[in-house]
């Protein structure tokens, strides 16, 4: 049976996110793209804000108490990656969503703090001092290469999913999946909802921090 | 007073103005010679390059109003700024990272250095004769052309 996995506005979500994150990397460390560096970094910030927002008003698959398990799912499934379908993220990847977003999410809002010497200043960082600039200025610098590993990670765990026959990706495109089982069709929001949300903060955050 | 005590005293002045002459000539090489003053001088002389590259920096962003009089003088200064550091990377200051975000590979790669300095005040001098035209468009890509020369050293001579 077929069924919907993920709401449009996961979806969109999460390519968006690739999207605007590419850009961030390619704009990231350069003086002359830093004002794109900039807003594509409040988008980051109102797509992962919206997503934490939809984690419990959103779509069943997408909410965190749906995915969040103990580790004696996580070592079950570790064991046995390929048994079952899961109406959400697997128990593993779940918590690999999650350090994703904290990752990003910290990553953003140091930006918010950071002054580059020359001419950059963050929206916020006139709320510290000289040395706690200092600090989340070099932190934002740094900690952008273990973000890319954990991207590496994720995509590389897709890829072998892939492989094995779970087509996790294609679920990410088309929002379905098949099940080989019968299961209950998990309770699917309007991804419109999740859409407007992100449009309202976009505003605020272009209003307050642009 | 006797001859003797004239010669005395003679030859002790000499030696006192020859003395001094040669302190004199010491001080007028250079002001620094400890290695916590070079590293102070390089940077209050950064700290002028940085405050006055940041008034520019508003008029070019748009967060002042332009005034291409002050812009002019404010150009004008940072071309002189801009050879005021370096020399105090030489003699006190040289391998001097103590209390400094001065990074070790500056003297590793001293040539390297040498040249991005050369590149940032060739900048800072297009700049100052593009605040001449008084017109923001062709001074904002020599603007953008100083504020890369310094992340040219920011990024791999200063520490993060």
């Amino acid at each position: 049976m077929v069924v919907t996995l993920w709401d449009a506005f996961i979806r969109g979500f999460h390519w968006l996110l690739v999207l605007v994150v590419t850009g961030l990397w390619l704009t990231g460390g350069n003086i002359t793209y830093i004002d794109i560096h900039h807003k594509l970094g409040l988008v980051v910030l109102a797509l992962l804000l919206t997503r934490i927002i939809w984690g419990f008003v959103g779509s069943e698959s997408a909410r965190f108490r749906t995915f969040l398990r103990g580790p004696r799912a996580m070592i079950s499934h570790i064991r046995n990656p390929l048994k079952g379908t899961w109406l959400t993220h697997n128990p593993v990847g779940g918590w690999a969503v999650v350090l994703m977003i904290l990752a990003l999410l910290a990553q953003a809002i140091t930006g918010l703090f950071t002054d580059d010497a020359i001419f950059f200043r963050g929206p916020l960082a006139h709320l510290l001092s000289n040395d706690w600039v200092r600090t989340l200025t070099s932190y934002h610098k740094q900690a952008f290469d273990w973000i890319l590993i954990l991207l590496a990670i994720h995509i590389l765990a897709n890829a072998i999913y892939s492989i094995k026959g779970k087509r996790l990706m294609g679920a990410m495109v088309t929002g379905k999946i098949e099940s080989q089982e019968p299961v209950k069709q998990p309770k699917v929001v309007h991804g419109g909802y999740g859409f407007a949300l992100l449009a309202f903060n976009l505003i605020w955050i272009f209003w307050w921090l642009g | 007073m006797s001859m003797k005590a004239w010669t005395i005293a003679a030859s002790i002045s000499v030696i006192a103005i020859t003395g001094l002459g040669i302190t004199a000539n010491h001080a007028a090489a250079s002001a620094f010679t400890t290695a916590s003053d070079a590293v102070e001088y390089r940077q209050k002389a950064f700290s002028l390059i940085r405050e006055n590259f940041a008034y520019m920096s508003g008029m070019v962003r748009g967060e002042r109003d332009y005034d291409a009089d002050a812009f002019k003088q404010r150009a004008q200064a940072l071309y002189h700024l801009s050879y005021i550091p370096f020399e105090a990377f030489s003699g006190a200051g040289e391998n001097v990272t103590a209390n400094s975000d001065a990074l070790p590979v500056i003297w590793e790669n001293w040539s390297d250095f040498e040249a991005k300095r050369d590149t940032f005040q060739a900048a800072v001098k297009e700049l100052v004769n593009a605040a001449a035209s008084e017109n923001m468009r062709e001074i904002r890509p020599k603007f953008m052309d100083t504020a890369r020369g310094c992340q040219q050293c920011h990024q791999g001579y200063r520490a993060d």
